[in-house]
């Protein structure tokens, strides 16, 4: 599986509903070394409930220029929300599943590094 | 001293540079039908060619990467093929106009029918692309291209009514025997000629060839302010001359021939001399831009290794691209369709294709992360946003107003 076969797939609870589409993947850089960078590891998946598309660099929360793009694409996406990889359930071709009772995280980025704050 | 002549060198380029074969013939065509009443056309698009090339240099200036690099990265694999899409196929187009321009231009002067030319044409971009360095080429080509300047003079040598100009310039009105629907799809073709998308693309790739860092950030942008004006006053003196001697006789341009007259009148042939020698440099070195821009374009989409400072081995796919590009050009002008017919659809379609093009360059302008203390300042940013609506406005009409006018018939 690449990573295009997962960007805009549909993103399912456990009961079935919709909760939008895959818009984009997290990686964290934290693995060793290899010939250019460290090695990547998927943390988890964008979720956004109104738009596959992309985030154009305003999923990091201190880029608000220029207006008023800036705040365009983040009401584009707004609602959307990080799930970690440990509360995906299947991760098929067409449909993603997430657990139950899993996390939905903060989308944002703060700075360079992940934010993570609980969002609900 | 050394810098002081880098930057009168600079402008001068930039002045020769402007002009291309989409300028040349919209212009003409525009002079001589609407005389100078669509003339504030080309100060739009100047002013926004101005501010968007500006912004692009200043991307590669300060982040060392050509701006589609940037915005490749940033912006993403999707939203980059649409950039690329659009601006790759309007390119190709543009590159079939300039080849076309050469050997129109190598036919006033040998008698010898353009289809002979055009692959000797063609063959000689790819000559200068592959062997001449960035430097030179540039230079040679704008310094040559300076010789446009002879139909500024040749505006004044015909002594026209001055007052009756700047009437029509002043205060723009349809004239009427145009209807309003054909007058506005000139102003976006002169729009789409004077915003071609190739130019920021080249602008800045050529940043980062020429290395450009945070202290050649002033150089660049006397370079653009003062050179993209002074090469439009030269667009509006080729509209003058085609508003002045073409429009009185009810001449219509379909040819490059028509496009010189009023300079052979005005001059004689000295004049026509310079003025031949100013479009085959102006073409040629827009030739020159346009192919560099597609191997750069699709280079720095797909991240293959790109660039004349790197010997041709090193950049084979760039430089293969380039070549296929040019066979393209040659094969679709080989079919015999008209040059000037090509360049007129050239800049109608680059006004469709420029929100694609200019959007992302505003969005990597502001990154921080890329640009550091040196984003778009608030006034820019207010700027680019009125252009970004003109520009929505133009790419949404053109299709709609290309269909109803019959391109301009």
């Amino acid at each position: 599986m690449i990573l295009t076969d997962v960007l805009g797939s549909r993103v399912l609870n456990s009961e079935g509903d919709l909760l939008g589409r895959v818009a984009d993947a997290r990686f964290v850089l934290d693995q060793p070394p290899g010939q250019l960078l460290a090695g990547a590891r998927l943390q988890g998946l964008i979720v956004s409930p109104h738009s596959a598309g992309s985030f154009m660099g305003y999923e990091r929360n201190d880029v608000t220029r220029p207006w008023p793009i800036a705040q365009i694409l983040k009401w584009w996406h707004r609602g959307s929300f990080l799930v970690l990889w440990e509360d995906i359930e299947i991760m098929g071709p067409e449909t993603v599943r997430l657990r139950e009772g899993f996390t939905a995280y903060h989308p944002g980025l703060q700075g360079a590094g992940p934010g993570q704050a609980p969002q609900r | 001293m050394k810098r002081l002549l880098g930057v009168a060198l600079g402008i001068l380029t930039a002045i020769g540079g402007f002009v291309d074969i989409g300028d040349l013939v919209t212009n003409a065509v525009v002079g001589s039908r609407f005389g100078l009443s669509l003339i504030w056309v080309v100060g739009v698009g100047v002013v926004g060619i101005c501010l968007f090339a500006n912004m692009s240099g200043r991307v590669a200036a300060v982040s060392g990467r050509a701006t589609f690099e940037v915005i490749r990265e940033r912006l993403g694999p999707r939203a980059g093929l649409a950039n690329l899409g659009a601006s790759f196929f309007i390119n190709l187009m543009t590159v079939t106009a300039e080849i076309g321009g050469i050997a129109l231009a190598l036919q006033l002067v040998t008698s010898i029918h353009h289809l002979l030319w055009i692959p000797v044409g063609a063959f000689a971009v790819w000559l200068v692309i592959w062997r001449v360095r960035f430097k030179i080429m540039e230079n040679v080509a704008g310094l040559l291209g300076l010789c446009l300047v002879v139909f500024g003079v040749a505006l004044f040598l015909l002594q026209p009514d001055w007052g009756q100009l700047a009437g029509q310039a002043m205060a723009p009105a349809v004239p009427q025997t145009e209807s309003a629907a054909v007058y506005w799809f000139y102003a976006i073709a002169l729009f789409g000629a004077a915003m071609t998308p190739y130019e920021v693309f080249f602008f800045s790739s050529g940043a980062v060839e020429e290395g450009w860092k945070v202290k050649d950030l002033v150089q660049s942008r006397i370079n653009v302010l003062a050179g993209f004006p002074l090469g439009g006053l030269l667009s509006v003196a080729i509209a003058g001359c085609a508003a002045v001697v073409l429009l009185p006789a009810g001449i219509e341009v379909t040819s490059l021939s028509q496009i010189v007259l009023p300079v052979a009148e005005a001059g004689g042939k000295l004049a026509l001399a310079l003025a031949l020698i100013g479009i085959l440099a102006a073409t040629f070195g827009a030739a020159l831009e346009t192919t560099l821009s597609s191997g750069y374009t699709l280079a720095q989409f797909f991240g293959w290794s790109w660039g004349k400072f790197r010997r041709p081995v090193r950049a084979a796919r760039f430089h293969l691209s380039m070549i296929i590009c040019l066979v393209v050009a040659i094969g679709v002008l080989a079919t015999g369709a008209d040059p000037i017919l090509i360049t007129e659809y050239s800049v109608v379609f680059s006004a469709v294709a420029l929100p694609l093009t200019y959007l992302p360059i505003l969005i990597v302008a502001n990154d921080p992360q890329y640009m550091g203390k040196h984003v778009n300042s608030r006034a820019v940013n207010l700027a680019a946003n009125v252009y970004l609506v003109i520009i929505l406005v133009a790419s949404l009409a053109a299709i709609p107003l290309l269909i109803i006018t019959g391109a301009g018939a």
